[in-house]
């Protein structure tokens, strides 16, 4: 579903991502493993739109999304967690949660069953809902970005780093979530960036380790 | 100082803290989208003005009843807000967003000289009114001394109005929901759906409609003259310095505080006026260097 084809990006005029080539399929969950300045976030960022890739292409469903402006990336299902969060500290945690999906001008009853949707996956959520965005840890705020991804990425969710800095007892409720996303919607693709794949247990189907910009010689890129 | 001087300050105070706050209010709500600091909002607030007389002298001359010159300076705010904050966004600011901030101060600077000049060439240098809105209206007593329904009660509760309208758009609404995401993390905000540019031109325009009103509901009251635009922006940078930036209530009760003080100085110590608003700022400044009321930035990591 989703093919990174030599993608090559310069950030300020260093070369940070280096020919990235990689396929990640429905169904899937795919652990890109990475030392701090590797180019994890870099990655996530160019799949995004929010970082301009200097060569190379991002194939969606066959469609080059580098074709497309960032904004365009939520109407297609694709869903984005950042590493440091950013949760709207002036919107109550619902309301953070609906409002990529309000943005895109979805129903009411349809974000509803989202909303309940996301709560089965992340049940440690349904107690905040009425908490201010400004009101969370670090580790609740993790939480919460991992539900608004998954509101409005139906098919393809990139998490950044979603376990660093969490305490043991919320790493292993955030791992469990995503053990039940599996079961939730088996169709989703999740990719997942952590410098310390120990982390992750046993959760990725596959794991590609990139090295100062370039995936790793040996990973598997089939 | 009398009683009576003392009401008379009070209300000139208040009416003036009001266009203080519409333009303030536009300066604030740009910088929190555009991460601007926009010099050419005085331009905005001169040519609000100079566009509203000129609809008001045109309506007087046709016998216009008083609803339709009311209208006019809307009208007036509107035309210069979307024409004139349009061509701005478009043309300039959006050219250097991700610029350096001194360059986009002297951009937003050299737009103002421009329009500045621009302004001489149609109105010319002689002072500009049209006070007929104004008489119309009719006067109050207050305790004793007399003052214009416009000011004492039209101009406050338009500014009170934008201000309860935008706290609500901003809390409730779609488009106001953006607004806040696009302000505290663009790039989040881009993630999550939201067309940045399209909110930052949404935002821009409407807050270059708000320095234009401030300038339409205040022609009426005065004589424009070249440099209208120069105070009023001098003074709602001190506003907005003092309040912090993006801080919308902040911006409402700092603009009432420089208002009053500001007021008050005209009438006893005449040789301050100038001075007051930034005696506020500086004393706020050495206190709270990031104003007023800027809260605490939400926890990161
Ligand atoms: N905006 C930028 N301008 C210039 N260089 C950048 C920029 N962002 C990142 N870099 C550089 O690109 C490299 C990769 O950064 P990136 O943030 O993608 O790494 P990462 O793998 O996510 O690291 P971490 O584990 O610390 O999050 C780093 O060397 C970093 O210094
Ligand atoms: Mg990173």
């Amino acid at each position: 579903m989703l093919k990174l084809q030599d993608l090559t990006v310069d950030l300020a005029g260093t070369s940070v991502l280096r020919g990235v080539t990689a396929i990640a399929h429905v169904a899937s969950t795919v652990a890109v493993v990475g030392r701090n300045g590797a180019g994890k976030t870099t990655l996530l960022r160019t799949i995004m739109g929010l970082a301009k890739a200097k060569q190379g292409r991002v194939l969606f469903d066959d469609e080059d999304l580098l074709h497309r402006p960032g904004h365009h990336r939520a109407e297609l299902g694709i869903g984005y967690a950042p590493e440091d969060r950013v949760i709207f500290p002036t919107l109550s945690v619902e309301e953070n949660l609906r409002l990529p999906c309000e943005v895109q001008a979805l129903d009411t009853a349809d974000i509803d069953d989202r909303l309940e949707s996301v709560l089965t996956v992340v049940p440690q959520l349904k107690g905040m809902l009425d908490r201010s965005g400004s009101a969370l840890s670090g580790g609740q705020g993790k939480m919460v970005a991992l539900g608004r991804a998954l509101m409005i990425g139906t098919r393809l969710v990139l998490l950044d780093e979603p376990f660093q800095g969490l305490a043991p007892a919320l790493a292993r409720q955030y791992g469990e979530a995503l053990v039940r996303l599996r079961d939730v919607r088996p169709d989703l693709c999740v990719i997942i960036t952590e410098s310390n794949a120990s982390l992750l247990m046993d959760i990725p189907s596959q794991t590609l380790t990139l090295e100062r910009g370039a995936l790793e010689a040996g990973a598997p890129a089939h | 100082m009398t009683l009576d001087l003392l009401i008379l300050a009070a209300a000139d105070g208040f009416s003036y803290a009001g266009l203080l706050f519409l333009v303030s209010l536009g300066l604030t709500l740009i910088f929190g989208v555009q991460g601007i600091l926009n010099v050419a909002h005085g331009s905005l607030y001169a040519f609000g003005g100079y566009t509203a007389a000129t609809l008001a002298i045109w309506a007087t001359e046709k016998q216009a009843p008083t609803w339709v010159l009311l209208a006019a300076l809307v009208a007036a705010a509107l035309l210069v807000g979307v024409v004139l904050g349009g061509i701005l966004e478009i043309g300039l600011l959006r050219r250097v967003q991700d610029k350096d901030p001194v360059l986009q101060l002297l951009v937003t600077f050299a737009a103002f000289l421009i329009f500045e000049d621009l302004q001489r060439l149609i109105w010319g240098v002689s002072p500009y009114s049209s006070t007929e809105v104004v008489s119309r209206m009719g006067n109050l007593d207050l305790f004793g001394i007399t003052y214009t329904v416009y000011q004492l009660l039209l101009i406050p509760a338009v500014a009170l109005a934008v201000y309860l309208g935008l706290l609500y758009a901003l809390r409730r609404t779609r488009l106001g929901k953006q607004i806040v995401a696009v302000t505290h993390n663009r790039e989040v905000a881009t993630a999550l759906g939201i067309n940045a540019k399209k909110i930052g031109l949404i935002t821009f325009i409407a807050g270059a409609f708000l320095g234009a009103l401030g300038g339409a509901m205040a022609a009426p009251t005065t004589s424009l003259v070249p440099g209208v635009g120069t105070d009023m922006i001098v003074l709602s940078f001190s506003v907005v310095a003092t309040a912090g930036l993006g801080q919308i209530t902040g911006a409402f009760i700092t603009a009432l505080l420089i208002g009053m003080a500001r007021s008050l100085a005209v009438y006893t110590a005449p040789e301050l006026e100038v001075a007051v608003p930034y005696l506020i700022m500086v004393a706020v400044l050495l206190v709270r260097p990031n104003g007023l009321f800027t809260v605490a930035q939400a926890r990161r990591i």
